[in-house]
């Protein structure tokens, strides 16, 4: 017994020792692939759909650096950031890595290179730069963008005698449809899914710029957000009239948005969807249920006096460098082959993602793709990518909590206000 | 005996144990030591300064977290219910009512399926406009947001999980049935015993071993293998509403880029595996002396 007493004490004298030492992730970690070697690390490289985009890169890359091999290892996407996190900690992490732009690489970007010296022969080639900037510089180049259009049903607005060319651009005008729609399609306003709180994302991004005068959008994506304005406010008292109006389908908060509540808009129970640009829940899918003539693109209607509506979208994902990699030179010049133009045409006819590079022709595309195309130049990023992700995390939370009542929208906004401005 | 053997001797045990305390100590206690000296630095900016109790001042402070540790309370409360459903069920097989070999087979398929599977079973029969909500709409009762309802998400995840690992509780039972004596059953049933007292007064005493060791893995499993149902079916939702600790950990680690937060949640984990052990251990130790 007495041996054990002391076994103890030594174990908790060793614990209270060792206490506040070391760091959890590691300060000095130094890894990647050797010299003459890089490590990429992605979760496409996998897809039959991006081998294409892969093997043009890498073609270009290997006439420009000869002696560097380059390995891609691709990680399963639900576990990528787990995966990476545990990787940068240990001191194995890639040379070159693909990023989701916004809050994941934000949060990340004390362990990456900044690439401004780098590439700025392709600024003006690509857009959507901003999703990937932090405090003034760049830590990854773009491959595709991502952003929120507002997709609508064509067919379903035919039935009802709606002018499926002019869908409507207030927003009383916009109920009022809905109202028709439902009664005489039987479909919904929106097809909605938060069960994973990312309706709400959706939501805040693709009807804020409807909702926002530019000024305060502006200021918003600047980083001064004022989360007492009525506008803000009006964002999220509109997230629950919605539901409580019956325009989402029901049940909004046991949906997952990937993929049923698209589902039900490719099944024509509901006439609008804020979708996604590029990968997934995009034009591409929507196109495979309903005629891609059928799929149309409209810009938010204008909920308040004096906003501009616009096309919200970002850098969706890009090639990063790692800060600790041997040669940032060669490892920068990989990013560059990786988001060259023919590198990046592949991405837009083989995996259906609007690339990030202007020249790229979409002609083949459909209607829906030449809309948001034609919106690039006059869009503005999109409202939630702005966020920190604790305050997404927080958000998707206090979203569900709105729709089934158990916080006001004053309460709600107060928190996410308290989480923005922590740090 | 020469002195270089004597020493051996004496240095022999220790040689022989070393292997198996080398493996404890690296493997065990030396990232157990590392996890909780995490817990006391900081996250991103402050990587590596020391916070004190910062981190630990903060899960108090944070909501979720505190749901997470609820639901632990919770998934005590329902420990009961998810012990008792196997052992009704196996009473019922053991008095072979019509059909028992077939219900044995039945009840222990779903042990098979991995948590993902069961999840996405569930995600489809549970979805709002899916099979069930269909039928109470039929039946006349309302529909049930199961999986969109913050009063009912934990308990649909909850049943979901008992529905998915008493098969093995079930035939841990019958087992514990075969060394009940026959002739105390038949003896009730001469004297013209109810069901209710039969289980009550024969068979509960009866096995009190065996539903003392099905309470302690049902706990652990509770515990420690929930992730996966969580993971699918609800991802800590609706409103955080199903959070529990271990999820919470995965979330500030791989999500919210805080491996020291996560570090201290994974010292609050461990502390309360401890305490739910060493209590579970007691009780093992005292039903072990009871014979």
């Amino acid at each position: 017994m007495k041996q054990r007493t002391l076994w103890s004490v030594t174990l908790v004298a060793g614990l209270v020792v060792l206490a506040g030492c070391g760091s959890a992730s590691d300060p000095d970690a130094a890894a990647g692939g050797s010299k003459g070697k890089l490590v990429v690390w992605d979760w496409k490289s996998g897809d039959a759909t991006a081998s294409s985009d892969i093997k043009k890169a890498k073609a270009d890359f290997a006439q420009r650096h000869p002696g560097v091999t380059v390995e891609f290892v691709a990680q399963p996407f639900d576990q990528y950031y787990t995966l990476l996190g545990a990787a940068i900690q240990a001191g194995k992490g890639p040379d070159v890595m693909l990023f989701n732009g916004g809050g994941q690489i934000r949060d990340r970007a004390d362990s990456l290179l900044p690439l401004d010296e780098y590439v700025r022969d392709d600024r003006k080639r690509l857009a959507g730069w901003d999703a990937f900037t932090k405090d003034g510089r760049t830590y990854a180049a773009p491959v595709t963008l991502q952003g929120h259009p507002i997709y609508y049903n064509k067919s379903l607005y035919r039935k009802a005698g709606l002018d499926p060319e002019q869908p409507a651009t207030r927003w009383d005008e916009f109920v009022a449809d809905c109202r028709t729609l439902t009664k005489t399609t039987g479909a919904r306003c929106f097809a909605q899914g938060n069960k994973e709180g990312i309706g709400i994302q959706f939501f805040l991004s693709g009807l804020g710029s409807g909702v926002l005068s530019p000024t305060e959008y502006d200021d918003w994506i600047a980083g001064r957000r004022d989360w007492s304005s009525p506008a803000v406010k009006r964002v999220f008292s509109l997230w629950k009239e919605v539901n409580d109006k019956g325009l989402n389908n029901d049940g909004a908060n046991s949906t997952a948005m990937f993929n049923d509540a698209f589902a039900v808009f490719q099944s024509n129970k509901a006439a609008h969807v804020i979708g996604l640009m590029s990968d997934t829940g995009h034009w591409k899918d929507f196109a495979e249920f309903l005629d891609a003539d059928d799929v149309g693109v409209m810009k938010s209607p204008v909920v308040m006096a004096g906003a501009m509506p616009s096309l919200p979208y970002d850098g969706g994902i890009g090639y990063a460098v790692a800060k600790w990699t041997k040669d940032p030179e060669v490892a920068a010049d990989l990013v560059r082959s990786l988001t060259s133009t023919g590198a990046l045409k592949s991405f837009f006819a083989d995996a259906g993602a609007i690339a990030a590079d202007r020249t790229v022709d979409v002609s083949s595309g459909g209607p829906a793709v030449a809309t948001i195309v034609s919106e690039i130049d006059r869009g503005k990023p999109a409202l939630h990518v702005a966020l920190p992700s604790r305050t997404v995390e927080l958000m998707g939370r206090l979203s569900q909590q709105l729709l089934s009542g158990s916080v006001t929208v004053d309460a709600a906004v107060k928190q996410l206000a308290a989480s923005d401005q922590a740090g | 005996m020469s002195p270089v053997g004597r020493r051996a001797e004496r240095l022999a045990p220790y040689v022989l144990v070393a292997p198996a305390v080398l493996i404890i100590v690296l493997l065990r206690l030396w990232p157990l030591g590392l996890g909780v000296s995490f817990s006391f630095t900081g996250d991103g900016d402050r990587n590596g300064a020391t916070v004190g109790l910062g981190n630990y001042a903060e899960l108090i402070g944070d909501p979720l977290f505190r749901t997470a540790l609820r639901n632990v309370g919770w998934l005590v409360v329902l420990l009961p219910v998810a012990v008792a459903i196997p052992g009704l069920l196996a009473t019922f097989i053991h008095l072979r009512v019509p059909g028992h070999s077939f219900f044995r087979s039945v009840y222990f398929f779903p042990a098979v399926l991995s948590p993902v599977i069961v999840g996405a079973i569930f995600n489809l029969l549970l979805a709002f406009d899916g099979p069930l909500n269909t039928v109470l709409g039929g039946s006349g009762a309302g529909p049930v947001d199961w999986l969109g309802d913050p009063d009912v998400a934990i308990f649909t995840v909850v049943g979901a999980h008992i529905w998915a690992t008493s098969g093995m509780a079930l035939v841990v039972f019958l087992a514990g049935f075969a060394t009940l004596d026959s002739a105390l059953l038949d003896a009730a049933r001469v004297d013209g015993a109810s069901l209710a007292r039969m289980i009550w007064h024969v068979i509960i005493p009866g096995l009190s071993r065996t539903i003392q060791f099905v309470v302690v893995t049902t706990m652990i499993g509770m515990l420690t293998s929930m992730f996966g149902l969580l993971y699918v079916m609800t991802s800590g939702g609706p409103e955080g509403s199903t959070y529990l600790p271990e999820y919470y950990i995965w979330v500030q680690q791989g999500q919210m880029s805080r491996p020291a937060l996560a570090s201290a949640a994974s010292t609050v984990l461990f502390l309360v595996m401890l305490v739910v052990g060493l209590l579970q251990v007691g009780l093992l130790r005292r039903a072990g002396r009871e014979d």
